[in-house]
């Protein structure tokens, strides 16, 4: 069943519409709440959540966006929700990203220049790192590098600027580069310090 | 072009955007050549992160029907009709009361592998010949008595939210055991209900799981 049938026989309360809406979209839904609360069980009750006010609003989707740019909209306000109630205030996206740090200008502090990351990311210190920065920043990180969306649809998703998505997307880029740097720095100085330990029983 | 300017079409860069001027920039700035070299292989990872996305699990798609049913929002002619066409798709060559018992034996018992007496209990199949729904319901609550009792997570949104599901699933499974009481005979209503009995014992499975990884 097409997607557009499918919708249309979900706004009159079709069942199979329903799980076939689910199926096309849930896996995507479902991971990007699993990148923003790296937890399996959080994750599903988000993604059901999601999909509750998704169908519960089903009958006044009009199509003015993608119906998964809409679905996205739901699902990143009801994780972004759900970080507010646990850090236990109400704050915008501002907010949850980080104040400006920096004045545009490229900075010039990052890692120490004998470091790279290519070639030394995996997925576990990819997910551990983005699972740092603050819930703004990653909601862009994960619908742009991640999931591939446009900064005009992370626009629409996230209800904010072009211009702001590009600048999140930027300030996640440079706040996971100084994390996993920080981490390849970490492993290096484990590893010299396992070395000389070896050196010094031998 | 200077490193601000880069910064600019570092984006349009990464897409493959690699105009001249940006390539003069990139020979004389190590800075930038860096951070093009770092975006690259983050931008790479994260594409092979969203390879590795996985499904969501089953029991979410019945936990999200059933909150659908409760609410009213699925008519409930044609879903009957398709969620019988589902499940004799699924369970044709098997007597439905037997495989729902062998069904809950299995999800109860693998939980509760090594959870103490309840265990012995689980793993009796005189039960799973016990074709009446009293003997599941039974079951189930001995079952529930003992997950409830043991359940640690130390997250309380999860803790909330399993206790959410499972008082949907037991609203669920009043509804069904209504229609089955008042029409005994009706083969779609008592589908209904083994679906119901299913999704409790995934649910108390799935909190039996958490209950040993919070301790």
């Amino acid at each position: 069943m097409p997607e557009a049938d499918a919708i249309r026989l979900a706004q009159q309360g079709d069942a199979a519409a329903f799980e076939r809406l689910y199926r096309l979209h849930s896996r995507r839904v479902y991971s990007l709440c699993l990148r923003m609360v790296g937890n399996t069980a959080e994750a599903e009750d988000l993604t059901q959540e999601a999909f509750l006010q998704l169908f519960r609003k089903i009958a006044t989707f009009r199509g003015e966006s993608a119906f998964s740019t809409w679905l996205h909209r739901l699902s990143v306000n009801v994780v972004l929700m759900r970080l507010r109630k646990k850090s236990g205030a109400e704050t915008s996206l501002e907010e949850v990203t980080e104040p400006d740090e920096d004045s545009g200008g490229p900075r010039r502090d990052f890692g120490a220049p004998d470091l790279t990351l290519s070639g030394s990311i995996d997925r576990v210190n990819l997910q551990r790192a983005v699972e740092q920065l603050p819930p703004g920043y990653k909601a862009v990180f994960v619908l742009h590098d991640v999931q591939g969306y446009e900064h005009n649809e992370i626009a629409e998703i996230m209800n904010c600027s072009i211009g702001n998505s590009k600048s999140q997307l930027h300030k996640a880029r440079m706040r996971l580069r100084e994390l996993l740097h920080e981490a390849l720095r970490q492993k290096a100085r484990e590893e010299r310090k396992a070395a000389g330990n070896a050196a010094g029983e031998d | 072009m200077d490193c601000k300017e880069f910064l600019n079409h570092l984006d349009p860069w990464l897409a493959g955007d690699q105009r001249r001027e940006a390539r003069v920039h990139l020979r004389g700035c190590s800075h930038c050549r860096g951070l093009v070299e770092d975006f690259g292989a983050l931008r790479a990872a994260a594409r092979e992160l969203s390879a590795s996305d996985p499904e969501p699990p089953a029991h979410l798609w019945n936990s999200l029907r059933a909150q659908l049913e409760q609410e009213g929002l699925i008519r409930t002619g044609d879903e009957a009709g398709a969620r019988s066409s589902w499940l004799r798709r699924l369970f044709a060559p098997i007597p439905r009361p037997a495989l729902a018992g062998a069904y809950l034996a299995l999800l109860i018992a693998a939980a509760f592998a090594a959870s103490g007496p309840i265990h012995r209990r689980v793993n009796d199949y005189r039960w799973v010949q016990d074709t009446s729904t009293e003997a599941l319901r039974a079951q189930l609550n001995t079952t529930e008595t003992a997950t409830v009792a043991s359940f640690r997570d130390p997250n309380p949104v999860v803790t909330a939210s399993l206790h959410t599901n499972l008082a949907i699933v037991d609203n669920y499974i009043a509804l069904c055991e209504k229609s089955v009481r008042e029409d005994p005979q009706n083969e779609i209503a008592r589908d209904y209900l083994y679906t119901a009995y299913q999704q409790k014992a995934d649910l108390l499975a799935q909190m039996a799981d958490r209950g040993d990884y919070g301790r």
